[in-house]
């Protein structure tokens, strides 16, 4: 780990390198500083840290001896600065992660600004998996929500942030980007033909890459043998994907997987996807022209923006990967916009082939969805994919430890000795057959309207797989409504003391004709009188005996506050409302409770009452 | 007495000198392949189409991650004439990250600093892979022409650039010393 060595007097510090500069990651000195003068260092009192993650740290120097007329102790100084200017974040972890539910994400934003949170909760519910492409600590350009992870990560000591230490996320929060965007995009294309399943398809696919080499050569003016190999890797992943397709489909997913988390495979074709973006602009400049951002030009655009290898694409180049990639087979991108734009509602941009009246040409063929957060993509997934449950359970202890953050609803009444619960997904709700909401509950953005992939089989058992009986039963006020709307399954208050406690990976029975792509609104969370009463059962069984929770009003009041003031999204609201939610800090309304029974009783008679 | 022990162990907790250092760094990526690859096929483009005022050979190690290349003094500049010695130092991701150039001539210049260190975006934060060795020497020869005094190295030189052109030429005459090959 590259640690800052504290020196108590720095000869360095003159010269613009101070011990505390050059080991901060982001610090890349434009170059060497000493203006001239000479310098000599017997004695350093400051030794280079060694960076015992430096796998892509490159003592580059060392291959040359030092010159006669360099200055003495040199060599200290240029170790150092050799490693300030080549820093690489120790990144560990995948470029391409495990799908992960989107828990995952309502998770981090809870802790968020904010907007953010509206607009997680609002996206989510278009999506029951998302897979996190590359972390997105590892961008660079700092918003606040990376800020954010920055103070979740001194809060909880890094236990929230799984195969990360702390010092590491600092390298990530200010070091080079990884080109998580464009890996992204790239991802998607190779998958999404994938999952078409057609060996022929993926052969045109080699077959109109290759053909693309005219384009970078004739309009991108590169050098056919800077890219041949680039090319290749991207061929070669089409090809080893066409072989496998129909034989071994899962054995083609892992492929792509596996060759994305090459990084020589990655940066190739990463690189060659680039160089397409970089031609297609300069091929149809006009079209584009107004999007270039400071009069750059498109060259000077190019040269800046597309071409740099750590430079992350923004949106124009994220357009022209899309037009070069996608479009042409009929591809749509929907990108759900998670910013930090007004309103609670997110914004999704349907980007699809259309013909000269506007009109789209490929209704009904295959969507990506795109989940963008700043500087970052996921994918997400309108397919519920059985998700791994190591990883539901990693969630689950994270939860545990993040629980004070946590967006998930049963997190106002579960507590610290329960640790087997996988996080409840509202989802469940929603595949309930029978299950429905009042519609002034529908929180779904009016103008986010996704296409309805036909390409995702909806899978009965898949879609509720992450929920385990236990979590289930876990009662919350708000799962609660659970009994009512399904009465077949066990009353949740006899079950939480039971065995099945323990045991989360079962799963519900199979149930039929779930409403996949229905877009529910979320269930109501309004307190009811049932919900009091299972609340206080609860309150008083042996498993709540040593918990910590005690019931805040607030929950329940302000719950009603908020479908009050806008609409409610997708939302668990009981907790977002809990007193655990340290996005209430950003809430110039909130104030903390103070807790009196007398005053509860009166809370709970009036909204009987009511 | 071990000097070099002693700095060790005076050195904070958890530094270790920079040749342990590389002792406990993960090993370089295991397949540098495809690095070798490219820095072959830009030789063979080097020696197949020579470029007039440069050349860069692998050097006599047997490295093809090290590299040496000149730089013929472009015409009507102070360094008209001269020829300059450079090293090239290729990552072995190369080409998705930059390589090491360093002047070895020793080299008056506002963007080059005394121990031949350069200052080109280029070889920084604006590296592309589709720059190659060829490009990066034509880039330094013009940057000989055309020093970016904005943001100078070597300041005097910045200085001296713009209002004393003749003390400009005295200063690179006087710096500049032929070094033989290795």
């Amino acid at each position: 780990m590259f640690q800052p060595q504290p020196t108590p007097y720095s000869p360095f510090s003159a010269y613009g390198i101070s011990p505390s500069a050059a080991s901060f990651p982001g610090f890349q000195p434009v170059g060497p500083v000493d203006s001239g003068g000479p310098t000599a260092f017997r004695d350093p009192l400051f030794h280079p840290a060694p960076n015992v993650n430096a796998g892509r740290l490159n003592y580059t120097n060392h291959n040359n001896p030092p010159r006669p007329y360099k200055m003495e102790g040199m060599s200290d100084m240029e170790a150092q600065e050799a490693m300030a200017r080549d820093f690489q974040p120790a990144l560990e972890g995948p470029l391409v992660g495990e799908k992960k539910s989107s828990h995952a994400i309502t998770e981090e934003y809870a802790k968020a600004d904010p907007i953010y949170v509206a607009k997680t909760a609002a996206s989510i519910s278009s999506c029951f998996n998302c897979t996190a492409l590359t972390d997105p600590r590892r961008c660079r350009r700092n918003t606040p929500i990376i800020g954010l992870y920055l103070g979740m990560a001194i809060a909880d000591g890094g236990v929230g942030l799984p195969h990360r230490s702390f010092n590491a996320l600092l390298a990530q929060l200010a070091g080079p980007a990884e080109a998580a965007p464009i890996i992204t995009a790239g991802f998607s294309y190779f998958e999404t033909l994938l999952r078409q399943g057609s060996k022929a398809l993926l052969d045109e696919e080699v077959a109109r890459m290759t053909s693309l080499d005219n384009l970078l050569t004739t309009v991108g003016g590169f050098e056919a043998w800077l890219f041949e190999d680039m090319v290749l890797e991207t061929t070669n992943l089409l090809r080893d994907m066409a072989d496998l397709v129909q034989t071994n489909p899962q054995g083609a997913a892992d492929l792509l997987l596996q060759r994305f988390n090459d990084p020589e495979i990655s940066n190739a074709i990463v690189y060659h996807f680039r160089l397409l973006a970089s031609s297609w602009l300069k091929g149809s400049s006009d079209e584009y022209l107004g999007f270039i951002p400071e009069n750059l030009g498109v060259d000077g655009y190019t040269k800046n923006w597309l071409e740099p290898v750590n430079q992350e694409i923004d949106h124009l180049g994220m357009s022209l990967l899309i037009d070069v990639l996608l479009k042409p087979i009929g591809f749509a991108v929907e990108i759900v916009y998670l910013d930090r734009s007004e309103g609670s509602q997110v914004n999704a941009h349907l980007i699809q082939r259309q013909d000269s009246n506007g009109v789209p040409t490929d209704l009904g063929g295959p969507v990506i969805h795109l989940l963008y957060r700043p500087s970052h993509y996921d994918i997400l997934y309108k397919e519920a994919a059985p998700l791994r449950l190591q990883a539901v359970n990693e969630v689950a202890r994270n939860v545990q430890v993040n629980r004070a953050t946590n967006f998930s609803h049963q997190h106002s009444i579960q507590s610290t000795p329960m640790g087997e619960f996988s996080p409840f997904d509202l989802q469940a709700l929603l595949s309930i057959p029978g299950f429905s909401m009042p519609p002034s509950h529908h929180g779904f953005p009016p103008q986010y309207q996704p296409p309805i992939d036909q390409t995702y089989a909806p899978s009965p058992i898949s879609s509720i797989s992450p929920i385990s009986p236990s979590a289930s039963s876990a009662t919350t006020p708000s799962s609660s409504v659970l009994p009512a709307a399904f009465p077949t399954q066990q009353p949740p208050t006899s079950s939480l003391a039971s065995p099945t406690l323990t045991a989360p990976h079962q799963t519900f029975p199979p149930t039929t004709a779930l409403p996949i792509h229905s877009h529910l609104p979320p269930p109501p969370h309004r307190p009811t009188l049932n919900t009091h009463h299972s609340f206080s059962t609860e309150l008083s069984s042996p498993s709540s005996a040593g918990s910590s929770f005690r019931p805040s009003k607030y929950e329940f009041q302000s719950a009603a506050d908020w479908a009050q003031e806008g609409p409610v999204q997708f939302q668990t609201s009981t907790f977002k409302n809990s007193h655990y939610n340290t996005a209430h800090y950003n809430n110039p309304n909130f104030q903390p409770e103070e807790w009196s029974p007398e005053a509860e009783e009166q809370q709970m008679t009036r909204k009987k009452s009511s | 007495m071990n000097y070099d022990m002693e700095d060790t162990q005076n050195s904070a907790p958890g530094s270790l000198p920079a040749n342990q250092a590389s002792k406990l760094a993960p090993r370089r990526a295991p397949d540098a392949q495809s690095t070798t690859k490219r820095l072959q096929t830009e030789l063979m483009q080097l020696m197949n189409s020579p470029t007039p005022g440069i050349s860069a050979f692998p050097s006599a190690d047997g490295n093809i991650l090290t590299w040496a290349a000149t730089i013929e003094g472009p015409e009507e500049t102070p360094y008209e004439g001269l020829t300059l010695k450079l090293s090239f130092a290729f990552p072995s991701n190369y080409p998705y990250a930059p390589p090491t150039v360093l002047f070895q001539t020793p080299i008056y210049h506002p963007n080059v600093d005394f121990s031949g260190r350069i200052c080109l975006d280029i070889l920084k934060d604006k590296w592309t892979a589709a720059y190659n060795i060829q490009t990066v020497l034509l880039s330094l020869q013009s940057l000989l022409g055309e020093p970016n005094n904005a943001s100078p190295l070597n300041g005097e030189a910045a200085e001296l650039w713009d209002k004393d052109m003749e003390e400009f030429k005295k200063k690179v005459t006087a710096r500049h010393q032929d070094i033989d090959d290795e």
